[in-house]
């Protein structure tokens, strides 16, 4: 199977950029874009397919981000039943 | 000249060598500076007794006389802020030279690009490190099978390779495609992809013993997905574009982030400054 020529390449990314722009004005609901959508696989390969997809679920990842923010996960809590830790070492 | 008597009466005439009249002349015209400024210096500050003399006796009044010595520290501080600005300017150029040959000899101790590689370029005609030497190389790993960033980033390195080949007096710069995927880029695979890019752009391939013996000679990371039903997949690797000199030294690189502008600029720059070995 040939890798996509210039003209190959330049229609998946057209018909990727149509599908997006439908997804952007329709609030990422696939119902009103499938013909969208239909064209993009038929016009990119199927690894292509797969990697564009992964990509736009990164940016908008990306852009909630960078809009609402994010809370660090939290690290180890050193407590011991409730004792303050130095005072839960005990020398036997 | 200088004129003698010698003791039987006659008169010896002699020539100064003319060395010595440009010290004395030197000396005089010194000398006579140093009394001017000392005879100003006088006028301006003078000091005990001459002071009442001179304030009683001077002529000019007192507030042209505060403009004067107005003027004058006006006009000192205006030069000594111009030296200092100078002085500034210079330690600034010598510190941004010493940070490029800094970073010059960090790249040199990474030692990238030190080994040989032996490929097959798009035409079929084996290609080793030694026919690219004593030219500038911009290289570029990646595969045909790539969605968009192996195109953008030759794109980008097309429009540098333009941008200097623009320039008559810069040496024409050879760009490089090394592919990371040797299984599927054949010499027909490659001969029908960089034909989308610049004319002189050379693409090299191999068995995948010596793809990976030169993609290591970068530390260039590569890594294949998993196949699909058609047996497609994408390989992950590191993009960046590999600035070589004729020496066949790695000089620079550059990352997505770097636009055709800036790394044509930071060429033109290592090219302004190579030092050939």
């Amino acid at each position: 199977m040939a890798a996509p020529n210039s003209e190959q390449r330049k229609a998946c990314w057209d018909a990727r950029d149509l599908l997006w722009r439908c997804l952007d004005d329709n609030s990422d609901r696939m119902q009103p874009c499938q013909l969208f959508q239909g064209d993009f696989e038929a016009k990119c390969p199927a690894q292509w397919v797969k990697y564009f997809t992964k990509r736009r679920d990164f940016l908008k990842y990306k852009e909630k981000m960078e809009t609402e923010g994010f809370t660090p996960a939290k690290g180890p809590q050193m407590k011991i039943n409730g004792i303050h830790p130095e005072v839960a070492v005990q020398f036997v | 000249m200088r004129v003698a008597a010698k003791a039987d009466g006659s008169v010896l005439i002699s020539r100064e060598p003319s060395a010595m009249l440009g010290v004395r002349r030197i000396l005089r015209g010194g000398g006579g500076v140093l009394l001017c400024l000392h005879r100003t210096a006088q006028y301006l500050y003078p000091s005990g007794p001459e002071r009442v003399l001179a304030r009683s006796l001077s002529r000019t009044p007192y507030s042209s006389r505060a403009a004067l010595k107005l003027r004058t520290r006006l006009g000192v501080t205006v030069l000594v802020g111009a030296g200092f600005l100078g002085a500034w300017w210079w330690v600034e150029q010598e510190k941004q030279q010493l940070r490029r040959r800094q970073r010059v000899e960090q790249l040199r101790t990474v030692a990238l690009g030190q080994g040989t590689f032996s490929l097959v370029d798009h035409t079929g005609r084996r290609r080793t490190k030694q026919d690219f030497l004593g030219r500038w190389v911009l290289l570029y790993f990646g595969f045909t099978h790539c969605p968009d960033i192996c195109p953008d980033e030759l794109d980008k390195l097309s429009a540098v390779v333009s941008a200097l080949d623009r320039d008559p007096d810069l040496p024409r710069l050879q760009p490089l495609f090394i592919t990371v995927d040797p299984e599927r880029d054949d010499v027909s695979a490659l001969a029908r992809y960089v034909r989308d890019f610049h004319p002189r752009l050379v693409g090299l391939t191999g068995t995948p013993e010596e793809v990976q013996h030169a993609g290591r000679d970068f530390r260039v990371y590569a890594s294949a997905g998993p196949k699909d039903e058609d047996g497609d997949y994408i390989v992950d690797h590191s993009v960046l574009l590999y600035l070589v000199s004729p020496d066949g030294l790695f000089l620079d690189y550059y990352n997505r982030t770097k636009s055709p502008e800036q790394v044509a600029d930071s060429i033109r720059n290592h090219i302004r400054n190579h030092v050939p070995l």
